[in-house]
């Protein structure tokens, strides 16, 4: 099965010891092989499969959650199979592997789990296949209000959603009787607790210069009335407001918190897992996390264990605050040789039954309406409550731009040098405003502008 | 291209001897100059997601954005003082390495084979193995650190710090290319000259100032000069050892550009991002040049006895 | 102090030799292992039965190192030979634009070249990675080659020439046996260069199966195959190291005169 252009590899070094009579032959011999092997330019990889097989990139996690159904899926269907191919650890770097094979005009995948922040991306690029002449115009009928942000702009349906997660706001039932309801109140009673000796600090969250920190600085944003980003009616287009009032507060107040010692300053190195280390352990009255941490908290059997309450995130007051949306959901990329059986697997795996499994396993929200009134679910899974009214209250989309990775980066790096004290946060904010802008011209073009 | 079976004018010999050289040129100019060109030029246009990955006149505002880009600049610090280390100690450890292949004895092709190794195999896949070396807590030097008492350290995990140990892995992976260059000009060094020093009473130490070095000069700047440049093009390590982490301490320019490229979609500042670093590595090399030059003269002086003085240098050389 | 430069030159790969053959519980804690359970050949066997099998990448490298290597030869050649025989300004220049290039670090062309295999659609074509290769290698190959060039004698090849042979006789009867201990060299180091680009590999090929073995080894690097990992991954650093090493014991005579003697003369 393999083509072999024969001695090819060892030729290289074996021809110059032959006499004279016999190289131009061999070379001759040599390049023919060469000219065979660029015939078929790929070697076949692996026997046809008799049925469809569609194929479906996504990280372990999922994988792993997924697969008992998934099998039984395979078997009840003997025309259609469903292939999860696993990805790397980093989700950032599956999106790269993804990309690297887009860019080449390849598409090995048929479906590709996508992270919210990324559908901008790939749709700009061109290399996802509209879906609702596949699903239907009423895809997202089902589902619930905030879990339908983000799938569908510019007149299409990119994506169908799996997970419906937003930012929560963990507390400690032992030490309050009530959770806050506006930031001002999470900070007296934080303040208050740790005078009286009862916790070390008051809220941990993410502050190390990642992705996440952004979701956390979304949040804050929409907190104190501010928005990061202004979209253009009817275009892609848009524009920053970083130094607004409003953003100038809500950095400012994150700010705040480690200086007042409210937050440890180690908070510009936490990730999820250290926060939730540090408030696990029951050295903090307040977390900002996302569901996976409430598993993580019964399942650890620590110190706070059957203490912890949860919530939606907070507001200043007289505002209304929201989580910030971190979604999957499944897209189908251009190029795929069966796009029909692909989107027919995009409903299977988003419909209830998989999403409930997801639920149970992971933790994960559930973007069905009728998931959240599902008795199973609302006794074994507690947070389902919570999740829905941070649905429903509005969760926050991340500025739904091609250019949001590169935004992110620039609004990161700013805020975590401000948590490090190397800048104020008016500093902060107004450079991240400069420099998102200079992004933008440097990305549009001057008739854009 | 059959000359006549008589002796041709010299002139036309040469001028069929250029046509020999033309397809070599052709593969390099595709190569090697269409894509600088192209990247000058897209450095000045707007080629990203926004404009549908065409190039769009932008003026100059990618260099702009460069300018006020802190990532970038964080990049060209770690770039310049990662190369700057670790030459300076391949070309100490790559100088030791020469003076001891440099008298073979027995089994020396053995030993000059496996102290070739590390250069001679993929960075990629030697990249992989210093991420389980540099392994907290498991790997094998946090083991030896555990044994001899202390805590494990997180080499790759540290920020501060981790640039340091990719250092590391570049120099034990490029030193047998200095030290072969070395050997070149040791092994050029007639042996008469170090043995008459040597009966002369001359220490090893003295040996190596007065003679060796001042020899291996040319050799020396050479080297220099190759792992300077190849250091400035660092990218198969950072991206495999750390993968730029953390936070960003050791994403060196190449990995910059390959990002905005690959994972932003940003062809027209990905441009720029790689102009930038052949700008500085035009620079670096033309400051190593003037040193070669400045180095050269003394060496003449040194070498006709008379004194060595940056003026005489600077106008002998 | 011999010896310390062997163990310097050794230690980490041989300790990727004993990585990649225990257990990863002897990995993580080897004083708490029982004796059965120490030695182990299942990191090997996970890489050969993974999919793509370990031995692709290999194959692949192989394959477009070899084509390299005739490409780079066939234009490096007659680049020599015609270079040798100039003199004055358009060596000198000539000679200079070839230093350049060596220098440039090639990763910073993968944009241009990128989009190249997009536009030709030479993108998961492993035979058409030889052209930017070979052009990769080409000046080290053309200084390599014009320096043994200029090692033979001049009467040989005009002796030749009035006999009444033209060029392509001259090169096949009389200077290619000459040339060959060079052309040895310049053909392992253009293959060794080829075997360990990775950027170009990297940008042009993404179907798993047709990776050389720098993307693959990246790819593993990447992956999240195992859960106390390194066992595998220690695996992948021995077999993919393997095929250069037994080649650099092979030729290393032929390596490091190549490398000296392009030195000296170029």
């Amino acid at each position: 099965m393999l083509r072999l252009p024969p001695a090819a590899a060892t030729a290289a070094w074996s021809l110059r010891r032959l006499p004279p009579p016999l190289r131009l032959p061999l070379l001759v011999g040599l390049l023919l092989s060469l000219a065979l092997a660029l015939l078929p330019a790929t070697l076949p990889a692996l026997p046809q499969a008799p049925a469809t097989t569609v194929r479906l990139l996504m990280p372990a996690p999922f994988v792993d959650a997924t697969a008992p159904l998934v099998a039984t899926f395979n078997r009840e269907h003997r025309e259609l199979q469903i292939e999860l191919v696993r990805g790397p650890l980093d989700s950032e770097a599956i999106s790269d592997l993804a990309i690297g094979s887009l860019l080449l005009g390849a598409s090995p995948y048929d479906l590709l789990l996508m992270d919210g922040s990324w559908t901008a991306r790939y749709a700009a690029a061109g290399w996802l296949e509209p879906l609702e002449t596949w699903l239907g115009d009423d895809a997202l009928a089902g589902l619930m209000p905030g879990a339908r942000l983000g799938n569908a702009f510019a007149g299409h349906l990119w994506r169908m959603p799996l997970t419906a997660d937003t930012g929560l706001l963990y507390w400690r039932t032992d030490l309050m009787p009530q959770p806050p309801r506006s930031t001002a109140e999470l900070e007296r009673i934080a303040v208050d607790l740790q005078a009286a000796g009862k916790v070390r600090w008051g809220y941990v969250w993410q502050g190390r210069q990642y992705e996440g920190l952004s979701c956390v600085m979304l949040e804050a944003l929409q907190a104190f009335g501010g928005r990061w980003w202004e979209p253009q009616q009817g275009s892609s287009a848009g524009r920053t407001s970083l130094d607004s009032a409003a953003a100038l507060q809500a950095a400012a107040w994150l700010e705040g918190l480690v200086h007042k010692g409210i937050s440890p300053p180690a908070v510009a190195d936490f990730a999820e897992n250290e926060a939730l280390q540090l408030f696990a352990a029951g050295d903090a009255a307040f977390l900002r996390n996302w569901p996976y941490a409430w598993r993580e908290i019964e399942k650890g059997g620590g110190p706070v264990r059957g203490r912890v309450g949860v919530t939606t995130v907070v507001g200043a007051p007289g505002q209304r605050g929201g989580g910030t949306l971190g979604t999957w959901g499944l897209s189908l990329l251009r190029g795929s040789d069966h796009p029909r059986e692909a989107a027919a697997v995009i409903r299977w795996f988003t419909g209830p039954v998989v999403q409930k499994a997801l639920v149970l396993d992971q933790g994960y929200a559930p973007t069905w309406t009728s998931l959240y009134a599902d008795p199973e679910l609302q006794r074994r899974h507690p947070l389902l409550e919570v999740q829905r009214q941070a649905l429903e209250q509005g969760p926050l989309l991340r500025p739904l731009t091609p250019l949001y990775a590169q935004l992110s980066d620039l609004l990161q790096r700013r805020i975590n040098g401000m948590l490090s004290g190397a800048e104020t946060a008016a500093a902060a904010m107004g450079d991240a405003q400069r420099a998102s802008e200079e992004l933008l011209a440097s990305t549009s073009g001057e008739a854009a502008r | 291209m059959s000359p006549a079976p008589s002796p041709r004018p010299a002139r036309r010999q040469h001028g069929s001897a250029v046509w020999l050289m033309l397809p070599a040129f052709l593969l390099l100019a595709i190569v090697f100059l269409g894509p600088l060109l192209q990247a000058v030029w897209l450095s000045g246009q707007a080629s990203s997601l926004l404009t549908g990955l065409q190039p769009v006149a932008n003026g100059g505002a990618n260099w702009q954005r460069l300018l006020g880009d802190g990532r970038f600049w964080q990049d060209t610090v770690f770039t310049l003082r990662f190369a700057l280390v670790s030459v300076g100690l391949e070309l100490v450890l790559g100088l030791a390495m020469a003076l001891l292949l440099h008298r073979p004895g027995r089994g020396g092709g053995l030993l000059r084979a496996l102290a070739l190794l590390p250069w001679a195999l993929p960075g990629t896949v030697l990249a992989l193995g210093w991420r389980w070396i540099f392994q907290a807590p498991y790997g094998p030097l946090n083991a030896l650190i555990q044994f001899l008492g202390g805590q494990p350290y997180g080499f790759l995990t540290t920020p501060a710090t981790t640039w340091l140990f990719a250092v590391v892995a570049d120099v034990w992976k490029s030193t047998p290319f200095v030290a072969l260059l070395l050997l070149a000009g040791l092994q050029a060094i007639p042996a008469e000259l170090e043995e008459s020093l040597q009966l002369e009473g001359a220490s090893r130490a003295q040996i190596l100032r007065r003679l060796i070095l001042p020899l291996l000069g040319p050799w020396i700047r050479l080297a220099v000069l190759f792992r300077l440049a190849q250091a400035l093009g660092l990218f198969d390590l950072v991206q495999v050892l750390t993968r730029g982490g953390p936070a960003g301490s050791t994403e060196s320019l190449a990995l910059y550009a390959y990002l905005q490229a690959m994972r932003f979609l940003d062809f027209g500042y990905s441009a720029t991002v790689v102009v930038a670093t052949f700008l500085l590595l035009a620079v670096l090399t033309l400051l190593g040049w003037l040193l070669l030059r400045w180095g050269r003269g003394r060496e003449r002086d040194r070498q006709r006895g008379r004194p060595v003085s940056p003026a005489a240098a600077g106008g002998a050389g | 102090m011999k010896p310390l430069l062997l163990l310097w030159s050794l230690a980490p790969l041989l300790w990727q030799l004993y990585s990649s053959l225990i257990t990863p519980e002897a990995l993580v804690d080897p004083a708490a292992v029982a004796a059965g359970s120490f030695w182990t050949l299942e990191n090997y066997r996970q890489l050969l039965v993974a999919s793509p099998p370990f031995w692709r990448p290999l194959l692949n490298s192989s394959l477009v190192g070899g084509a390299s290597t005739l490409l780079t030869l066939a234009l490096a050649l007659p680049c020599a030979y015609g270079l040798q025989r100039q003199r004055g300004a358009l060596r000198w220049a000539a000679t200079l634009v070839l230093l350049a290039a060596a220098m440039v670090p090639t990763v910073l062309l993968f944009l241009a070249l990128l989009q190249l295999a997009r536009s030709l659609d030479l993108g998961n074509r492993l035979l058409a990675l030889s052209l930017p290769y070979s052009a990769l290698n080409l000046p080290l190959a053309v200084l390599l080659l014009r320096a043994a060039f200029a090692e033979l004698p001049a009467e040989l090849e005009d002796a030749a020439r009035l006999e009444g042979m033209n060029l392509a006789a001259r090169l096949r009867h009389v200077l290619l046996p000459l040339l060959a201990p060079a052309l040895g060299s310049t053909a392992i180091l253009v293959f060794l260069s080829c075997w360990n680009e990775y950027p170009i590999a990297l940008t042009w090929i993404s179907r798993p199966e047709l990776l050389t073995l720098p993307p693959a080894i990246a790819r593993i690097a990447g992956s999240s195959l195992f859960t106390v990992p390194y066992g595998a991954f220690a695996a992948a650093t021995v077999l993919g190291s393997l095929p250069l090493l037994l080649l650099v014991l092979v030729f290393q005579r032929s390596i490091v005169s190549g490398l000296t003697q392009g030195a000296i003369k170029g």
